[in-house]
């Protein structure tokens, strides 16, 4: 009989919390699809700027053990170049394949960061993507146990991710 | 080398480009590649497509790449075409779900070329 208790996912926890973490799932996703490596930026305001064409913004709930959400967020420039990178297309507006993209890479990297933690891996689910496109709005999460939001960037390209997470759950035991 | 028919299923359709271009990236060149969007769709398509190799996501609208494996053997769809899960659904129990199902392997997303040569490849040179 296998069972994860609270205590485990709690000890689990800091985990979660570190941002080396976050930044090892960056550098995989990155260096895997998009053939680059990015740094982490120390003024995450930086990279909300230049998006006076807009911000693209995808989000993946996490579900199980854990409920909260990972929001990857970037100007719709920044959304052209790394879809494009990605893809090996170029893009000239912000259309249905890049929202696409984007919710993919926000995909990609909610599953690297839950699968650095076993416990997660085997009992946080993902959902599909979510994406909006559009000027002067914002996100807001309600009931956070903590979150993280960092800033990366590469080349003259920068987005900012963040893993928000509240209500650690006891998964329910189960026979192996 | 004779063209190379693969079937490719996942939601996303940028997903699904990446996914092709890896492959031709990998050596699988000349290749004629199918698109579905999900499983359901991938059926009706193998109903009139012959392909040598299916590529698919797990987490799909409407029936999701576990399902569409089960009825792909239950209805004898492309019989003895190996299958590729390609997915960020990486755990132990979702790996095991996926070959007790019939996939051949599990590749996670994100995934390298490398991956692609290693573990894709010899799939065709078997089938």
């Amino acid at each position: 009989m296998e069972c994860i208790t609270p205590q485990s996912l709690r000890e689990a926890h800091p985990a979660l919390c570190d941002p080396r973490n976050l930044d090892a799932s960056i550098e995989e996703v990155f260096s895997m699809m998009l053939g680059v490596s990015c740094t982490r930026m120390a003024d995450a305001s930086v990279a909300d700027g230049q998006t006076d064409q807009g911000t693209v913004t995808a989000v993946i709930g996490l579900g199980g053990v854990v409920s909260g959400a990972c929001v990857f967020r970037c100007s719709a420039r920044a959304a052209l170049r790394l879809v494009g990178r990605m893809a090996g297309m170029s893009f000239s507006e912000v259309d249905e394949m890049v929202e696409d993209g984007i919710g993919e890479i926000c995909n990609m990297v909610a599953g690297a960061w839950r699968n650095r933690v076993p416990e997660l891996a085997a009992h946080c689910g993902l959902s599909v993507p979510a994406v909006v496109f559009g000027k002067e709005y914002d996100l807001h999460m309600q009931s956070l146990e903590f979150q993280l939001r960092c800033a990366y960037g590469f080349e003259d390209v920068a987005f900012t991710v963040a893993i928000a997470c509240g209500g650690l759950q006891q998964p329910k035991s189960r026979a192996i | 080398m004779s063209e190379v028919r693969v079937l490719i299923v996942d939601d996303s359709s940028v997903m699904r480009k990446i996914v092709e271009r890896s492959l031709r990236q990998a050596g699988l060149d000349p290749l004629l590649a199918y698109e579905a969007s999900n499983g359901a769709d991938a059926l009706e398509t193998l109903k009139s497509k012959p392909v040598d190799l299916i590529l698919t996501d797990i987490n799909m609208p409407s029936m999701d790449g576990l399902e569409f494996l089960r009825q792909l053997r239950s209805q004898a769809l492309a019989p003895g075409v190996p299958v590729v899960m390609i997915t960020t659904e990486a755990s132990l129990d979702r790996a095991k779900e996926a070959l007790a199902a019939g996939a051949q392997y599990f590749i996670p997303k994100p995934f390298s070329i490398e991956q692609i040569k290693a573990r894709v490849l010899p799939l065709l040179k078997t089938a």
